[in-house]
């Protein structure tokens, strides 16, 4: 009888110990050069979309092994770059924030694209976010998102208040949040970006009240590309080769539309012509400059989203130049 | 006597299995293997869950969950109960719950939630529409079993003594087959509350206002896996709690009373 | 010898019927063929006998009784109780059935004894109920039991709060269908005692199916000898051996014998 406990414990200590083990040796990185990217959909993406299409960081660095992974949210892509399986996410700059406040060990490697976002309602009578009555509620994706901190920026511009609407908030993710919205039943606002955004203007009876750079007061960038440590600092090849083929990718929007128009179209499964009227919006634009930061932060901190705020910028940005 | 003897045994059982992997969990998150945000201490988890207390934050966010769960499970109850009863009274309604019940069944409740949200919108409604749907249906499929199982003799001697037939459901159906009842209110609680928790992780809470399920996708969302864990900690505290105290003394003081099982 | 019987039987004539069936036949159809479960049966059951309803396994006995008690449809015939036509359950025919889990196992004995009369508002108050379920709780001798769920009973215990439960409702006809056949045999002797004490002070007329020759002789006024097959009923033999009856007694012998020859058990099988 103890045998059988004592050998049933030590069995059961065995597995735990080789869970650990494995997560330690897989830290031990092999020499071969590899990139694992998390792949997202939506036009503020497009770079990434054009790289991976055109296969750009292939061109810089041949040998290089590159792993696509496809996650469904911004948490799930920051979780696993802390598990250790990914070496690039793209993300809004609070959730990056978040997660750096935590202590991970990632920077912001570079700006990636700058997008309309929009809060839009379904009643005529709400103007503005002084119109929301009790009854309203406000759809955006999750607490401590892009759209959550927007609107908070705005509350608390308006009445000094970050959190003054966040009893209305329902959290839905954006195709849910678009029906939602459109069923017209107790949701009667939507924090979205494109497609969203305009699929939900096209429909008659809504219209906007607020967009990002209002809410924020100055331009920002919308989605970053943030890389692990790990990758800038024991892998400087491979990172170098990531950021210029996205400044490629960047450059290859501009020049090459046409082009540009048929990789996005086949991979977002948009019509063409629509495509374009959404690449054309004015607030769309995509860039490798990172613009908002400490703003963001700054207010996030005074907010208690996070707990610290960086010094300044190199703080949460890696630097180009300093390998 | 045995039954007070197996009991302890069991709660023994659990101690001790408990304390060697909390034990093995510390020595984990102590050895640095991984990061504090991936597996942090027991401490951090206790220091989480103790401020949640304190805040009443993850009281109040249990209560709501369990207040609406409560509701569906008690909703899909009775109308499980309502419709079982009458597709044994009638031939034309028995169809329909059957076939209802073969279209349904397989479906998560998660993957309705586009067309909930449709048509009932974000609201606790919807939260409840989930739950009774998770529940209604096992429901009704043990409830129907339950009814086949019934020996017939039971239902002869009420026609008997002169019961009508709502008597005879409500007199004789329903407590023979309660031992089914019972393991389907098993199932339906442990499918409520995976679809409570699921449905609160994608449409969260109305304002602050959410259960245990938009606790924990908050706690990941800003990070706060300490924080996450006393969530999980939580919702299998309310299981244990649930299954050996609420179901098991029911069972206790009904079928294994009346000799059913 | 046969004739003595058949002059016995003449003794019954003047006695009232309560049940009496006519061309009684029931079928059972199967997408082969029909089987004949009960062709054609005529019998009278007069008030305040025991009458068994004796034969092997599968003759139909249980099927003839259930048709009395208004359990199952029949094709043809007519089944008259008082001149009354019984087309469905009624509480002047009480079932007692061989299986012993017939009492309500969520309810207590004396709960189960009760409930008939609750079911019929007899008492004017649940302690009215609860004092008739007690006297016959007592009349079946199982006084002591009220509070004891049915499965904390031994079988014989069972059968006798079934028959408690049965009485309450002063039936005029107890149906009985192998009550004792699944009890062992000491049990089965002190049971049939009982049931000789019931019928004695209460005058319920009982039909008693059995497949146990002994049983039948031990206790009936009357048996109906049923074969294998369609035959029906192949004959009623009076029983009038003196009460109380014992195996052995005199004149026993010969109404066992009789009635073995009747039931055909060697050339059967």
């Amino acid at each position: 009888m103890k045998v059988k406990v004592i050998v049933s414990i030590l069995v059961f200590l065995f597995f735990g110990f080789t869970l650990a083990g494995c997560s330690t040796v897989g830290k031990v990185r092999e020499e071969k050069l590899q990139i694992r990217i998390a792949e997202q959909y939506g036009l503020a993406y497009a770079p990434v979309q054009i790289m991976k299409e055109k296969k750009l960081i292939e061109k810089y660095l041949p040998e290089i092994e590159i792993t696509w992974r496809q996650l469904g949210n911004t948490a799930a892509i920051r979780e696993a770059m802390l598990a250790g399986e990914l070496d690039v996410g793209f993300m809004a700059i609070p959730p990056f924030l978040i997660g750096w406040d935590k202590g991970m060990e990632w920077k912001i490697a570079c700006g990636l694209s700058s997008s309309p976002v929009g809060l839009v309602v379904n009643k005529d009578n709400i103007k503005s976010i002084q119109d929301f009555t009790p009854e309203d509620r406000i759809a955006l994706p999750q607490p401590g998102s892009v759209q959550h901190i927007l609107l908070s920026l705005a509350s608390e511009k308006l009445w000094g208040d970050p959190s003054r609407l966040d009893n209305l908030l329902v959290t839905l993710g954006h195709p849910d949040g678009m029906n939602a919205l459109l069923a017209q039943r107790e949701v009667s606002a939507h924090f979205t970006t494109p497609p969203y955004l305009f699929k939900e203007l096209e429909n008659p009876g809504m219209h906007q009240i607020l967009d990002g750079r209002e809410a924020m007061g100055e331009e920002f960038t919308f989605i970053v590309g943030v890389t692990t440590a790990e990758l800038y600092q024991d892998q400087p090849k491979v990172y170098d080769a990531f950021l210029r083929a996205l400044e490629e990718a960047v450059n290859f929007m501009d020049k090459n539309p046409v082009e540009t128009v048929d990789i996005l179209a086949e991979a977002y499964q948009i019509e063409q012509e629509e495509l374009l009227k959404y690449l054309e919006h004015p607030d769309m634009a995509y860039s490798l400059e990172v613009k908002g930061v400490m703003k963001f932060a700054d207010f996030m901190q005074k907010n208690d989203y996070i707990k610290r705020e960086p010094a300044n910028l190199e703080e949460v940005l890696w630097d180009r130049n300093d390998k | 006597m045995t039954n007070k003897d197996s009991s302890r045994n069991k709660i023994k059982t659990r101690l001790f299995w408990i304390t060697i992997i909390l034990i093995t969990w510390e020595i984990m998150a102590k050895s640095g293997a991984f990061p504090e945000a991936i597996f942090p201490s027991l401490l951090d988890i206790a220091r989480a869950l103790g401020d949640s207390v304190v805040s009443g934050e993850i009281l109040l966010q249990t209560g709501f969950s369990l207040v609406l769960i409560l509701e569906g499970f008690l909703i899909s109850l009775l109308a499980a109960i309502l419709m079982s009863s009458l597709a044994v009274s009638n031939k034309v309604f028995n169809g329909l719950v059957d076939t209802l019940t073969a279209i349904a069944h397989p479906l998560p409740g998660i993957a309705l939630l586009p067309l909930i949200i449709i048509w009932f919108g974000t609201g606790t409604l919807s939260i409840i529409v989930i739950i009774v749907h998770s529940v209604i249906w096992p429901m009704i499929l043990n409830i129907m079993t339950g009814f086949r199982a019934i020996s017939p003799v039971y239902k002869e001697a009420g026609l008997n003594f002169g019961l009508n037939h709502f008597r005879i459901i409500k007199d004789i159906m329903i407590p023979a087959s309660l031992p089914y009842v019972l393991s389907g209110m098993r199932i339906g609680w442990a499918r409520a509350w995976r679809a409570l928790i699921s449905a609160e992780m994608i449409f969260g809470a109305v304002g602050l206002k959410g259960g245990l399920g938009w606790y924990i996708f908050k706690q990941r969302v800003f990070m706060d896996t300490p924080g996450m864990f006393a969530g999980l900690f939580v919702i299998v505290l309310i299981g244990i709690i649930v299954e050996d105290y609420v179901f098991a003394a029911f069972e206790e003081r009904t079928v294994k009373k009346w000799g059913m099982i | 010898m046969g004739n003595d019987l058949k002059d016995e039987e003449d003794n019954f004539r003047d006695r009232a019927v309560t049940i009496r069936l006519r061309s009684v036949s029931k079928y059972y159809q199967s997408s082969q063929a029909t089987l004949r479960v009960l062709d054609n049966i005529d019998l009278d059951i007069y008030q305040g006998e025991i009458l068994a309803i004796l034969g092997p396994s599968g003759c139909g006995k249980t099927t003839l009784l259930r048709q009395i008690a208004g359990f199952d449809h029949r094709e043809s015939g007519s089944l008259l109780m008082d001149g009354q036509e019984i087309v469905k359950p009624e509480v002047k025919r009480i079932m007692i059935f061989q299986d012993f889990n017939q009492l309500f196992p969520w309810k207590t004995v004396i709960q189960n004894v009760v409930y008939p009369l609750q079911v019929n508002s007899i008492g004017e108050s649940d302690a009215a109920n609860n004092e008739i379920a007690l006297q016959y709780l007592k009349l079946v001798e199982l006084s002591g039991f009220e509070d004891s769920y049915p499965h904390q009973l031994s079988g014989g215990m069972k059968q006798k709060a079934a028959m408690a439960r049965a009485l309450t409702l002063k039936p005029k006809v107890l149906l009985m269908d192998e009550p004792f056949g699944s009890l062992d045999a000491l049990t089965r002797i002190s049971l049939q005692n009982l049931l000789l004490k019931v019928w004695r002070e209460t005058g319920v007329t009982i039909v008693f199916v059995t497949h146990d020759i002994q049983e039948a002789v031990i206790l009936s006024d009357r048996i109906a000898v049923m074969g294998r097959g369609t035959v029906g009923i192949k004959k009623v033999i009076p029983n009038l051996l003196d009460r109380p009856r014992v195996v052995g007694v005199a004149g026993y012998a010969e109404i066992y014998g009789y009635v073995y020859s009747l039931m055909d058990i060697n050339s059967e099988r």
